[in-house]
C-alpha cells in the first residue's frame, strides 16, 4: 500500500466514526432537502389534471419515478465543504492542518464519502417507502445501476471540487457561502431538479449540454426512471471527465493563490 | 407598553449599527436573495412553460406569481426578524447566558424575540413586495380584497413566528435546534406553490398539520377574491391558538430551565 493510500484509509476510518455519531442529524439533513419531492407532487398533480393524464409523455407515475430518482441522486451529490472551509479560514483552524503531510482536501473528501455511506441505507428505506406511496417504478436492469454509480461518483467529485474552489474564496471575501447559493441555483435548474431537462425551452437545453450539471443529476435520475439509454450515460461520463480535469486545475490554482494570501494575513 | 416600544427602538438601533460594520456582507445577502427568488420563479416558470398549461392547481400564472410574492415576503420576514433571534436561543441555553435574559425586568420572550435583526436580508422583503405589486397589476383587485389579505397576512406572520418560537424553545431540552429550523425550511418550501397544486392528502397535511397553506396561499386567495369564508376565519383562529400554545410552551420551558452547569 502506498503511503498516500494508507493515510487516506486512516482519514476515512476516523471520518466514518465521526459521521456515524451524527446519524440522527443525517436523517434530518436528508429530510430537509425536499425541493425535488415538492416538485414531484406538483408535477404529479399537473399530469393528473392534463388531458390524457400525460405531459410530454410523462404520466403521474413517470414523474414520481423521475423525481424520486432525482432526490436519491441529489442526496448522494450533497456537498457542504464550502461551509467548512469558510469556517476554517475565518477561525484559523486551517493553520494546524497545513502542517500535516497531506493536502487538507483529502480530509474533507473522505468525510463526505463516509457520510454518504452512512446515509445510503436510510435513503434506500425512504425511497422505497415514497416509491410505494407515489406509485413510482424503477429500472430493473443492473447495468443501469452500475452506470448510475459511475456517473454519481464522477458528478460528486466534480461538484466537490467546484464547491471547494468556491469555499476557498473565503481567503478573499466574507460572502463566499452566498456565491455557493447562486451556483447551487444553476446546478438545480440545469441539473433537472425542477423538471426533466427536456421540459425546458430549447435554448436552455442547448446551453445545458455543455455544462456538467445535466449529467450529474438529471441523467442518472432518468436512467433509474428508465427514460435514458446506456449510450447517453457513456457520453455523459465523457463530459463529466472533461469538467473533472477543469475543476482539478481550478482548485489547485485557487488553493495556491489563497495560501499566499492566507500566509500574508495570518503570519 | 410604551416601554416596550422604546425598547424595540433601542434594540433596532443597536443591531443595525452593529451590522453596518460589515458592509461587504451586503453583496452576499443580495446574492442569497437572488438565489431564493430564482428557485421560486424557476419552479413556476417551467410548470407554465409547458404547451397547453394555463393553470397550476387552478391558479393562473399571475395568481401563482402572487403566491411566490407572499413566499418571498415571508422568507424576508423570517430572515430579517425571526431567524436572527431564534437561532440565538439555543446558544444562550448552551452557554448559560439565558440567565441574564431571564433576570432582566422585561418579559423574556419579548427580549429573545426582538433583540436582533438581520437588516441585510431586507432585499427579500423588497423582492416579495415587488412581485406582489407586479402580479396584482394583472389581476382584478378590490379594496376589500387588499384589506382582507392584509389582515390574513398578519395572522400568517404570527403563525410563522409561533412555529419558529416553538421549535426554538425545544432548545431548553435538546441543546441543538439548528436542525429543527432546517426541517421547517424544508416543509416551508412547499409554500412556493399554491396549496391546491398538491394532491389532496398533501394539501390536508399542509393545511391542518403544518399550516403552510395559511402563510402564502390564503393571503393570495384573499387578494384575488377567491377565498372561502371558512378559511378566512380559520387563519386568525389558527394564529391565536398557536400564539397561546407557544407562549405556554415557552413559559414551561423557562420554568424547567436550570442554567447551563447545574
Amino acid at each position: 500500500m502506498t503511503p498516500f493510500l494508507r493515510k487516506f484509509r486512516i482519514l476515512f476510518s476516523t471520518q466514518f466514526a465521526l459521521m456515524t455519531e451524527y446519524r440522527a442529524e443525517i436523517v434530518i439533513w436528508m429530510l430537509s432537502g425536499t425541493l425535488s419531492l415538492i416538485m414531484m407532487l406538483v408535477w404529479m398533480g399537473q399530469a393528473a389534471a392534463a388531458p390524457g393524464g400525460q405531459i410530454r409523455g410523462f404520466s403521474a407515475s413517470d414523474f414520481a419515478s423521475y423525481f424520486l430518482a432525482t432526490w436519491f441522486v441529489g442526496q448522494l451529490l450533497v456537498v457542504w465543504v464550502a461551509w467548512e472551509l469558510d469556517f476554517e479560514v475565518r477561525q484559523g483552524t486551517l493553520s494546524p492542518k497545513l502542517l500535516r503531510p497531506m493536502d487538507p482536501m483529502w480530509g474533507h473528501y473522505s468525510g463526505h464519502v463516509a457520510e454518504k455511506i452512512v446515509r445510503f441505507p436510510i435513503m434506500l428505506v425512504l425511497v422505497g417507502l415514497f416509491a410505494w406511496l407515489a406509485g413510482a417504478r424503477f429500472s430493473t436492469d443492473w447495468r443501469v445501476y452500475a452506470a448510475v454509480l459511475g456517473l454519481v461518483i464522477l458528478g460528486f467529485t466534480v461538484r466537490f471540487l467546484w464547491e471547494y474552489s468556491l469555499g476557498l474564496l473565503a481567503f478573499w471575501t466574507e460572502s463566499s457561502t452566498s456565491f455557493q447559493e447562486v451556483v447551487w441555483l444553476v446546478y438545480a435548474a440545469l441539473g433537472g431538479l425542477f423538471a426533466p431537462l427536456a421540459f425546458y425551452p430549447q435554448w436552455v437545453q442547448d446551453i445545458a449540454v455543455w455544462t456538467p450539471f445535466p449529467y450529474m443529476l438529471g441523467l442518472p435520475a432518468s436512467l433509474i426512471a428508465g427514460k435514458a439509454t446506456l449510450e447517453q450515460a457513456g457520453q455523459g461520463a465523457l463530459v463529466l471527465l472533461g469538467w473533472l480535469a477543469v475543476f482539478v486545475l481550478v482548485r489547485v490554482w485557487v488553493w495556491r493563490l489563497g495560501l499566499k494570501k492566507y500566509g500574508a494575513v495570518g503570519a | 407598553m410604551t416601554r416596550y416600544l422604546r425598547l424595540i427602538r433601542i434594540f433596532t438601533g443597536a443591531t443595525i449599527s452593529a451590522q453596518l460594520e460589515y458592509r461587504a456582507n451586503f453583496l452576499g445577502a443580495v446574492l442569497a436573495s437572488l438565489g431564493e427568488v430564482g428557485v421560486a420563479l424557476l419552479g413556476i416558470a417551467v410548470l407554465f412553460g409547458q404547451p397547453g398549461t394555463v393553470s397550476v392547481g387552478g391558479y393562473s400564472f399571475h395568481q401563482a406569481l402572487l403566491v411566490v410574492g407572499f413566499f418571498m415576503l415571508t422568507e424576508g420576514f423570517i430572515s430579517v426578524f425571526v431567524q436572527p433571534n431564534m437561532s440565538k436561543i439555543a446558544e444562550a441555553v448552551r452557554t448559560g447566558s439565558m440567565d441574564f435574559t431571564l433576570l432582566k425586568p422585561i418579559d423574556a420572550q419579548f427580549n429573545v424575540s426582538t433583540r436582533n435583526l438581520n437588516v441585510l436580508r431586507v432585499t427579500d422583503i423588497l423582492i416579495g413586495l415587488g412581485l406582489i405589486f407586479y402580479a396584482a397589476s394583472f389581476l382584478t383587485v378590490t379594496l376589500g380584497g387588499v384589506l382582507a389579505a392584509g389582515v390574513l397576512y398578519l395572522s400568517a406572520l404570527v403563525i410563522v413566528y409561533c412555529i419558529w418560537l416553538a421549535l426554538s424553545t425545544t432548545a431548553f431540552w435538546f441543546v441543538k435546534t439548528q436542525n429543527m429550523s432546517e426541517l421547517f425550511n424544508g416543509v416551508f418550501g412547499a409554500g412556493r406553490f399554491p396549496v391546491t397544486a398538491f394532491p389532496v392528502p398533501v394539501r390536508a397535511f399542509l393545511t391542518f398539520v403544518v399550516p403552510i397553506a395559511f402563510i402564502t396561499t390564503v393571503p393570495a386567495q384573499a387578494l384575488t377574491g377567491g377565498l372561502s369564508p371558512l378559511l378566512a376565519l380559520a387563519s386568525p383562529l389558527v394564529a391565536a391558538v398557536l400564539f397561546v400554545g407557544s407562549r405556554l410552551f415557552w413559559k414551561k420551558a423557562v420554568g424547567s430551565y436550570t442554567s447551563a452547569s447545574s
